[in-house]
């Protein structure tokens, strides 16, 4: 399998404190690869540095394409609507607007939130607007999908939805690097798990799930936790 | 003579005899020449903290310049600018309330714009960056509008000096407004025109507190991130 994303050996420290600590991790292209770890063990530190938003002290790291990011905060712009928010890298991108409508609507389509579209951020949903931010970082058509905390701060209906949307993405092959602390739902959309240590972080356990039903996922995991 | 109208303060029912004995028209016109200079220049001075907050986000070196600037212009008086520009373009011209309102509203309002930079959230730049915008992107889809409950607020504040310093300027020139027919009703003695025509400005800038500027706060803190 094609490598998409690689971090060797990568760690960072602020004003003096480790977070993360000789990381190494890969994912394969079409993979859906989770990373979890307890709270403030550096997950969303080692997304930035995979994002390019943060430079590692020491290690490297390897992306192949463009990326995407879903953010830990939904950081839609309270000022755009829905659609515009969802076609906000697009714009950027200078596409026709022809071509941003029918993406954002078809994105929207596809996460059943075609109805929200006119509507601004804080009226919706926390599910709605965390499914508006997923189609944000999908309509530039990312080769590789950062997810920052996908399910916090959603409830149980909303993350469900959620995860069958992620689903969806994850059997159509797009490559996905998800760190949560949620790990009943990482556990049944992803192929392969990082378990990190506190802090500083590494990589404590690597554990293979792909093909396994959902006890053996558990079993899996259980292990190691 | 001058003595005898400073001593002689008339009361609240005198000037209000004033007002309602003025011809309308005047009062109107007055108010309007009045407001007019206090947007002009408040947007004049809009205008310019804009592009020179641009010009800072290029550089640190730009930025220092763009710093260095605003102290030079707030290190000038009022009275400064209101007598160069009566020089320049003349004592009947109507530029010189508007250019001086700009330059003293122009520091607290490029102030507020660098700050309002500042407190812009670093995760929305972020995004931006992932998303793959230009500085030009960044600015008109992210820094402008995120900044907008922070100029909101400068605006009200803005505007209120705008307006006062415009009365200011219009009392050394000849073009009309509020500041000349307080300074023509001195010079008539008339004091209790003087206190009929500073009642109007505070009149007029309650009015536009009230209808306008608060508002606008209001609808402007809408779009602050949660």
């Amino acid at each position: 399998m094609e490598i998409a994303v690689e971090a060797a050996g990568v760690s960072k420290s602020y004003s003096g404190k480790e977070v993360l600590y000789g990381v190494s991790m890969t994912v394969g292209r079409g993979e859906a690869v989770g990373v979890v770890g307890p709270n403030g063990c550096g997950k969303t530190t080692l997304l930035r540095i995979l994002a390019g938003l943060e430079k590692p002290d020491s290690g490297e790291v390897r992306v192949l394409g463009r990326v995407g990011m879903v953010f830990q905060e939904d950081l839609l712009l309270p000022w755009k609507s829905l659609a515009d928010n969802i076609g906000l890298g697009l714009t950027f991108r200078r596409a026709p607007s022809e071509e941003v409508r029918r993406i954002v609507h078809a994105l929207a389509e596809d996460l059943g939130i075609s109805q929200y579209l006119g509507l601004y951020p804080h009226q919706v949903s926390g599910g709605t607007a965390r499914k508006a931010a997923l189609a944000r970082a999908l309509a530039t058509d990312p080769d590789v999908l950062l997810l920052d905390e996908p399910y916090a701060g959603l409830d149980a209906d909303s993350r469900a939805s959620l995860n069958l949307s992620l689903s969806s993405l994850a059997r159509g092959g797009t490559t996905m690097l998800l760190v949560s602390h949620q790990l009943d739902e990482l556990l049944w959309l992803v192929d392969r798990m990082y378990v990190l240590t506190p802090p500083p972080a590494r990589v404590r356990a690597e554990v293979r799930l792909r093909g396994m039903d959902w006890d053996e996922r558990k079993r899996a995991i259980l292990e190691v936790i | 003579m001058i003595a005898d109208v400073t001593r002689s303060i008339p009361g609240p029912w005198r000037t209000a005899l004033y007002l309602a004995s003025a011809d309308p028209a005047v009062l109107a016109r007055a108010a309007f020449i009045t407001l007019r200079n206090a947007f002009l220049g408040f947007s004049l001075a809009v205008a310019a903290a804009a592009i020179l907050t641009f010009i800072s986000r290029l550089s640190p070196l730009a930025a220092r310049y763009v710093l260095a600037l605003n102290t030079i212009v707030q290190s000038v008086s009022v009275l400064v600018w209101a007598i160069v520009a009566i020089m320049i373009f003349g004592v009947l011209s109507p530029v010189p309330p508007v250019l001086v309102s700009a330059a003293a509203v122009f520091p607290p309002t490029l102030s507020n714009f660098l700050e309002a930079l500042r407190a812009v959230d670093r995760r929305l730049m972020d995004l931006a960056r992932i998303l793959g915008a230009g500085r030009l992107d960044e600015f008109r889809h992210i820094i402008v509008p995120a900044s907008v409950p922070y100029l909101a607020a400068a605006t009200r504040s803005g505007l209120g000096l705008a307006l006062r310093i415009s009365v200011v300027a219009e009392a050394f020139g000849g073009s009309g407004g509020v500041g000349f027919m307080i300074v023509r009703s001195y010079n008539l003695m008339e004091p209790a025109g003087v206190l009929a025509w500073a009642s109007l400005l505070v009149v007029i800038m309650v009015l536009m507190d009230g209808l306008f500027l608060t508002r606008l706060v209001g609808v402007a803190e809408r779009w602050r991130l949660p």
